[in-house]
């Protein structure tokens, strides 16, 4: 028996006694999302992305933190032609693929041309379509070149239906092919009119630009590059794409492993780097969901990088040896918008009639019921007890740091007489006299929106015993349908920027076309289509094309500002906050800066110094 | 005992087609927006259009009826292929079979403490009925048995991890994955501890144990209890029986008398609950995994349930309800093994 015991004596000693120390050519960065897919022109979330930037180079990159300023990455030079319609750039030579392939134009070319062709729904390539052809989306572009919608030029096989097929080849050969073309050591792209962010969206940092290599591409089964196979390359399912797991690009980072079932990515150094090899030789990327693990590895220094929600902030705060930015500014914005004319068979409005047991349809069209809206809501405490501080009041849907931001711009204040005002005057006093029941709903576990609806219930429930809100959660899924579908009367969304430039949130807010315009119903449709004299008798949509094609930054700035002076004057919609982000990483990790539009960490600043 | 035996195992189709028909029917109740949420990221798709929502659906067939959708799920799991894992990123069968081993192996060295040790406290308990012994081990084992297991195991982390530095959570070291993962390592029983060993690799076996004790620690403790109070009061009344008496009367020695005659019969309660567990540590155990980030079929599970995930909680319903029906099949073989006077007919 004492045997026994000292064979597990023995066995226990040697397995609490194994320990590896840190090393410093190895980074752990503890996060807690994975990777959706390494294909570039289908991912479009940060996780995805921030290997891919690593992994991948672009022609361009944006310089240091600037989001306005870009550097050579692939391209050595470029040159904006015919009046921002063209754009010429020089590919760097001697650049080598991880595999071993060599960089060439035509390599540019087809990375472009593969990405445009494969359009994945709910993918990013809709910001290369809408750059190039002004249109958002192959299938799109194919219905309103032919009138055909596309499902219906394809048979169930996915095949070219005989009919159609020249119409689908001279897709590529008349409009793809001659939009991307190599002149010798340059790649040109020929834009249907001047597109003020294309810049942006080419950057380093936009999964959807990184180049590719062809001949491998090909070669794993990726499209071969011919005008009469296209089709079967377009849309296909995210893990059938030869790309889905595997990567090779130029970068500083070589993707070694992407173990999906550890959620962990493993990046090594790439030695033949055409710049300098990374100084942090081998990455790993390490999903680690629960918080209280991730934290307990992290404070043992097993994670050199990690992702802390802002609620735990407080329980790492002055510990030795690890270092907390705040207040990083984020291109994003938070906002509540109004369904101007809500589906009348809703089951959030109550009755849908003026009687004080529910709102009519078209509720929200009464201006002075969406200025008593904007005065109801308590901006301050919001981001300092929702956000703990980690947010800013915005005058309207655009972030600080962007042309067209001006925090001298008119912001509606929390003022409870104003509100009260407001409210009788709307429906011509009918509405103070009647009252109002409406529901808002938020999608469960999201606190911002939550606090948000329930907020503008307490103060609107203040100022009449008749007006009564319902605050209701729901699952996401439901959430969006609702909204989307228009049974929503009031919706409070985010916006995330895919590119740093106002028209990517102007237009998705306030243009009836753009994603959160569309939401807001006809009678706003009807608004911003008709023509305003504040406006110099323009309409709302055509002040907001204009300013995209406009190349002035200065002439920018005045467009979108008169925007915002309509959006605040007509209470369009009421700006919550735009978000500040937070870094936490362990003191020893030297090299971090922070740009708003990189997805993660670049990896290849860093160094370690214990 | 073989025709019960077969008889038994030609139920399980038909068990798993029921189990399959109604989970699958309740996914179906979702609807297509719903279920189709599990294919796109939320914060992306704020940003789709309706036409694109439609795209989306009929890509992967959610408009289609549930029969329609049913049939072909169970077609192509006839083929083989179990679907796509939303969660797990590739296919339900080889994500599942990449975490089985981990839920294996954790069962496998927790059966000893677990189950050995909680049985052993029941007997000293019952043995030592009312003295202090009895009381401490009934104290701890209602300590263990009352603690929500995420609290404890967390304690059990910060513990032995944060504080001495002894149990990490993970799988398994960087170091040691390195080889783990190398070509030159075997992959032999697919469990990665057995399989250092056989691969001559002693310090990634020590490794792996490492990363064992604080999960087998945390599911011990809370087992315990349950398991120690049914050996105890099985045994106290099998201790009062006119054998056990008889048996003493006859001047054997204690140990004897509590190993042979007393122990063995009050086993029976003990093996339905023991092997209850046993199936419960094969499912996965969620919690433990999720603390000590082990990347086990029990999270695995979980996350494709809460993330809508229909491919992958199917290819889950499947295991569990196979282990399940095994499992129930053994407990009954060892009924008969451990009682001869039961017969399997």
């Amino acid at each position: 028996m004492r045997k026994v015991w000292v064979i597990v004596a023995l066995m226990a000693l040697a397995v609490f006694g194994f320990a590896v120390k840190g090393d410093p050519t190895t980074l752990v960065d503890l996060t807690i999302s994975e990777p959706d897919t390494m294909d570039p022109h289908y991912a479009y979330d940060t996780a995805s992305g921030e290997v891919i930037y690593n992994v991948y180079e672009n022609l361009i990159a944006y310089n240091g933190e600037s989001v306005t300023d870009f550097v050579p990455r692939l391209a050595t030079k470029w040159e904006v032609l015919d009046g921002g319609k063209t754009y010429k750039f020089y590919i760097r030579k001697g650049v080598k693929f991880h595999l071993g392939g060599d960089l060439t134009p035509e390599d540019v070319e087809y990375s472009f041309e593969r990405g445009l062709i494969f359009d994945p729904a709910g993918g990013p390539m809709w910001m290369l379509w809408e750059a190039l052809f002004g249109i958002d989306s192959l299938e799109g572009f194919v219905e309103e070149k032919f009138g055909v919608s596309y499902s219906d030029m394809i048979d169930e096989n996915g095949e070219a239906k005989p009919e159609y097929k020249d119409k689908l080849v001279s897709v590529y050969t008349d409009y793809i092919d001659p939009a991307i073309e190599v002149e010798g050591d340059a790649v040109v792209f020929h834009l249907v009119r001047p597109f003020a962010p294309f810049m942006a969206i080419l950057a380093q940092g936009s999964s959807w630009s990184a180049v590719l290599d062809k001949e491998w591409a090909v070669e794993i089964g990726c499209w071969d590059g011919k005008a009469d196979t296209w089709w079967k390359y377009h849309d296909i399912q995210k893990e059938k794409s030869p790309l889905y797991a595997v990567a090779n690009g130029t970068g500083p980072y070589k993707l070694v492993e992407w173990d999906r079932t550890q959620q962990k990515v493993t990046l090594e150094a790439n030695e033949n780097y055409w710049r300098e090899p990374a100084k942090i030789k081998k990455v790993v990327i390490w999903g680690v969901d629960e918080w209280a693990t991730r934290r307990a590895l992290f404070e043992k220094g097993d994670g050199d990088v990690c992702y802390v929600p802002a609620q735990f902030l407080s329980q790492i705060e002055g510990k030795e040896g690890i270092e907390i930015i705040k207040g990083l500014p984020t291109i994003s914005v938070t906002a509540l918008h109004f369904n101007w004319s809500i589906k009348p068979d809703s089951k959030y409005i109550g009755s849908g009639k003026l009687d004080g047991e529910g709102i009519p349809p078209d509720f929200f069209s009464d201006e002075h019921v969406r200025k008593a809206f904007s005065y109801a809501f308590n901006y301050d405490a919001m981001i300092l007890q929702v956000l703990r501080g980690l947010g800013k009041r915005v005058p309207y849907a655009l972030p600080e740091g962007l042309i067209g931001y001006n925090p001298d711009l008119p912001m509606y204040e929390f003022n409870l007489l104003k509100a009260r005002e407001e409210f009788k005057k709307a429906f011509n006093g009918e509405l103070w006299k009647k009252g109002f029941k409406m529901t808002l709903l938020y999608n469960t576990g999201n606190s911002a929106r939550q606090t948000a609806a329930e907020m503008l219930k307490f103060y609107i429930e203040q100022l009449n015993p008749k007006f009564k809100i319902e605050v209701r959660g729901v699952q996401w899924p439901t959430y969006l349908d609702t909204y989307r579908k228009g049974y929503l009367p009031a919706f409070i969304i985010g916006w995330l920027a895919d590119y740093p430039d106002p028209h990517n949130f102007i237009f998705t807010y306030y243009h009836s076309n753009g994603v959160y315009g569309h939401s807001q119903g006809e009678n706003y449709e009807k608004f911003v289509t008709t023509p305003l004299e504040e406006l110099g008798g323009k309409t709302l949509n055509q002040v907001i094309e204009e300013a995209v094609a406009e190349t002035d930054p200065a002439k920018r700035q005045e467009m979108y500002e008169s925007v915002a002076k309509v959006v605040y004057s007509r209470a369009l919609g009421m700006a919550l906050y735009q978000p500040l982000g937070l870094r936490v990483h362990r003191s020893w990790l030297k090299g971090w800066y922070h740009n708003p539009m990189r997805p993660g960490d670049d990896y290849y600043a860093y160094s370690i110094e214990f | 005992m073989t025709a019960y035996i077969i008889r038994r195992l030609l139920l399980l189709p038909l068990v798993l087609f029921g189990i399959t028909l109604i989970v699958f029917g309740l996914f179906q109740m979702l609807g297509p927006d719903k279920l189709l949420s599990a294919y796109i990221n939320p914060n992306l798709a704020e940003k789709l259009s309706p036409e694109e929502m439609e795209r989306f659906k009929d890509k992967y067939g959610l408009n289609d009826p549930l029969i329609v959708r049913y049939g072909k799920w169970i077609s192509s799991v006839l083929r083989g292929d179990l679907g796509w894992s939303l969660v797990g990123k590739e296919p339900v069968a080889s994500a599942m079979a990449k975490r089985i081993p981990f839920t294996v192996e954790l069962a496998l060295y927790a059966l000893v403490p677990v189950v050995g040790v909680g049985i052993w406290l029941g007997v000293a308990a019952a043995v030592r009925h009312n003295s202090p012994v009895d009381h401490f081990i009934r104290i701890f084992a209602i300590v263990g048995w009352s603690f929500p297991d995420f609290v404890f195991g967390l304690f059990v982390l910060m513990i032995f991890y944060s504080v001495l530095g002894w149990f990490p959570p993970g799988n398994m070291s960087l170091w040691a994955e390195e080889i783990f993962k190398s070509s030159a390592f075997k992959h032999i029983t697919g469990l990665p501890s057995i399989d250092a060993l056989l691969n001559g690799q002693f310090g990634v076996f020590l490794d792996c144990l490492r990363h064992l004790v604080g999960p087998i620690l945390t599911i011990s403790w809370l087992w315990w209890a349950y398991l120690l109070r049914i050996t105890r009061s099985s045994m106290l009344e099998v201790l009062r029986k006119d054998y056990v008496r008889t048996a003493r009367a006859k001047g054997l020695d204690e140990r004897t008398v509590i190993n042979k005659h007393a122990r063995r019969n009050a086993m029976i309660p003990v093996t339905t609950v023991a092997g209850a567990m046993i199936i419960g540590l094969l499912s996965g155990t969620v919690i433990v995994e999720a603390v000590f980030n082990r990347t086990g079929i029990g999270s695995f599970v979980a996350t494709a349930a809460t993330q809508l995930d229909y491919a992958s909680v199917m290819g889950g319903v499947l295991f569990y309800s196979t282990i399940l029906v095994l499992g129930n099949l053994i407990i009954d073989i060892l009924y008969a093994i451990i009682d001869p006077r039961i017969r399997l007919t």
